[in-house]
């Protein structure tokens, strides 16, 4: 270590310290004199050898647990999440507001479409959640109700889920079609009733829980864990549902599994602001000088406050569809930047579809 | 009162899917047996420095059975501290455990809630057990550390769908590797132990056949077998002989103690493989 080598002549300055130990002492300083270095030909860096926009290399791997339906594991850097999809169904007499639809099981039409996603929304079909303390950072320790990032992030992708419309509703209806009943008797009495009868209905729904569990945390947890519930989702295999009248519950057949419809491929870029001035505390005239950090780290994250998040799907044909823009915490960003950042999330989208394989 | 907290999802109850092939017909142990030598462990895979934010960490993963469908245990263990208690705490001459076992939502047949049920904390209590006998606590008075595990995935048989009573045996060999893995990170994190401590899992097991006797194997998985009647979880320290955390479970006939000791001998054999495969992971570590 630098701090225990005496110099062998000369008087020394006593104390030197490493990089690393300058970074933990005083970071806002530290990461400012990094990203403005003192000659023009050298490159702006981050203390964790990136320059302002790079992100970390994303890993996805799928199907690696062999009890949900379906799974992934991310990791970008030294974020680590995993995520698992259990289906579990919900039959619609557990449903108190349910109101039968006049939809057929061929229906595919735009309206039934809207119909499936309002479904989602009212019987509460996804159910994502994540869990930050597993201790993947030391101010993360079980024990104690979520944290209040946990509970942000579990309902901002709550919402994604919803708002870009990424499960198809349709497949997780469990139909039944009545079979008549050929009793003599009651063959022209009822005649009429029972062809009404013979329309299929739905029965249950299938409920995702999507649950995710960080192993290690290490900044940006909403890209990963929306990277992570994608790639869950897309791995997703629902058994064979039937609904038995016998005995008035759904029951599955194994080996005939049908893969989840997951539209689109949207993917959330995150990126935080870090001010040359802390606190804001700018004289008149004087210019707050800022820098953008894409997919910042844990240290990064705690000296920003202005962070913004922008979700993009280029999956349709090309074009750029813009799911969601999310920035919070300060004045910096405007609409300039989120232009300019929307092609930035551009740039991490081909990044995670490669990544994802598909 | 539903958890505010967290997205509980819908209102009503949902159901595990069912299977139509468990309809009413006795369970049939399908396929062949445990075709592992009764002394012979799982392949173990395990590695330190997955959390890097934490002061210790490793996962430990066993492999799964070679039928389709069993997974392998899968643990990830992160520690944290030694760090000063809060000021609230009474003062401690020595360091001060906690250890927290946590199965994933998603890491059994049944999903787990997110708080922690009676048989986790159990499993939390054998674990503090097992690692207070390893750690040198007088070198830290006035700290407390962190054990933190999170069962990914726990063994169990995706396809016998009917629950067998396996829960409890399956316990047994979490705890066994709950015990290595927080070894793993304890060494990860710096913390002085006298020794290395493994955990071995020894059973008596009755296999499926009308002339067969009961036998004992190590690191059971309990589908593999007819019947359980009695299994022990062992912490055992090798270079000193000890046994810091015995756990025995089961139904033996009172008569024959010799039966009993012969359990815990496999246990400490097991632990003694497991302990192998825990130096070699810290010495490739620390190379």
């Amino acid at each position: 270590m630098a701090t225990a080598s005496p110099a062998p002549s000369g008087p020394q300055p006593s104390l030197t310290f490493t990089r690393p130990v300058f970074a933990k002492l005083s970071p806002h300083p530290y990461l400012l004199r990094t990203l403005s270095p003192d000659s023009p030909d050298q490159q702006p860096t981050r203390n964790n050898g990136r320059a302002p926009h790079q992100s970390r290399p994303i890993q996805i791997n799928t199907s690696s647990l062999s009890q949900a339906h379906g799974s992934s594991l991310v990791r970008t850097g030294d974020t680590t999440v995993i995520c698992g999809v259990r289906g579990e169904l919900l039959p619609v007499t557990a449903i108190p507001q349910f109101r039968p639809h006049n939809g057929t099981l061929y229906d595919q039409d735009e309206g039934d479409e809207a119909r499936a996603r309002k479904e989602l929304k009212d019987y509460d079909l996804l159910v994502p959640n994540i869990e930050l303390a597993t201790g993947c950072a030391p101010q993360f320790l079980p024990g104690v109700p979520p944290t209040t990032l946990a509970q942000t992030v579990s309902t901002r992708v709550f919402s994604l889920l919803h708002g870009a419309g990424v499960v198809d509703g349709r497949g997780l209806r469990v139909w039944f079609t009545p079979e008549s009943k050929k009793e003599a008797g009651d063959m022209e009495v009822e005649g009429e009733e029972e062809r009404e009868e013979q329309k299929p209905q739905v029965v249950a729904y299938w409920v995702l829980y999507i649950d995710l569990l960080f192993v290690s945390f290490d900044g940006n947890p909403f890209d990963a864990a929306w990277a992570a519930v994608l790639a869950a989702l897309k791995d997703t295999k629902l058994p064979m549902a039937r609904w038995d009248p016998d005995r008035e519950m759904v029951i599955c057949r194994k080996g005939q599994d049908t893969r989840l419809n997951v539209r689109g491929l949207p993917v959330a870029c995150s990126a935080a602001v870090f001010l040359e001035k802390e606190h804001g505390e700018v004289g008149r005239g004087e210019r707050n000088r800022h820098w953008i950090l894409l997919d910042p780290d844990r240290s990064e994250e705690e000296l920003c406050k202005e962070v913004v998040t922008v979700v993009v799907d280029c999956s349709d044909g090309g074009e750029t569809r813009v799911r969601s823009i999310e920035k919070q915490g300060g004045t910096v960003i405007g609409r300039e930047l989120i232009r300019g950042f929307v092609g930035v999330a551009e740039g991490r989208w081909r990044e995670v579809k490669e990544a994802m394989g598909n | 009162m539903a958890d505010r907290r967290r997205i509980n999802g819908p209102p009503g109850a949902t159901m595990a899917p069912v299977f139509e092939d468990d309809a009413g017909q006795p369970e049939i142990k399908n396929g062949k047996g445990r075709d592992r030598a009764p002394n012979v462990i799982r392949k173990t895979f395990l590695k330190t420095g997955v959390t890097p934010s934490a002061s210790g960490s490793a996962y430990l993963e066993f492999e799964g059975s070679s039928k389709s469908g069993v997974s392998g245990l899968k643990l990830s263990c992160t520690v944290h501290g030694p760090r000063s208690l809060p000021r609230s705490s009474p003062f401690s001459p020595h360091i001060v455990l906690s250890a927290h076992v946590k199965y994933a939502p998603f890491a059994t047949k049944q999903r787990r809630g997110y708080l922690r049920d009676p048989s986790e904390r159990d499993l939390g209590t054998h674990l503090e057990t097992a690692l207070r006998g390893a750690i040198i606590a007088d070198r830290w008075p006035k700290s407390g550390v962190d054990i933190i595990i999170s069962i990914i995935e726990g063994d169990q048989d995706r396809e016998t769908s009917k629950s067998q009573g396996d829960e409890t045996w399956d316990m047994m060999n979490v705890l066994s590797g709950c015990i290595t893995v927080a070894s793993a990170a304890l060494a990860d994190a710096g913390i002085d132990c006298v020794d290395t401590v493994a955990g071995g899992v020894a059973a008596l097991v009755q296999d499926a056949g009308e002339d067969s006797t009961p036998r004992i194997v190590v690191d059971p998985i309990p589908s593999d077998h007819e019947k359980v009647l009695g299994a022990c979880c062992v912490a055992y320290l090798p270079t000193r002989d000890e046994v810091t955390n015995l756990w025995f479970k089961g139904d033996l006939p009172a008569a024959d103690a010799g039966l009993y000791t012969q359990l815990v001998e496999n246990g400490i054999q097991a632990s003694r493989t497991a302990n192998r495969v825990l130096v070699e992971c810290l010495g490739e570590a620390t190379s």
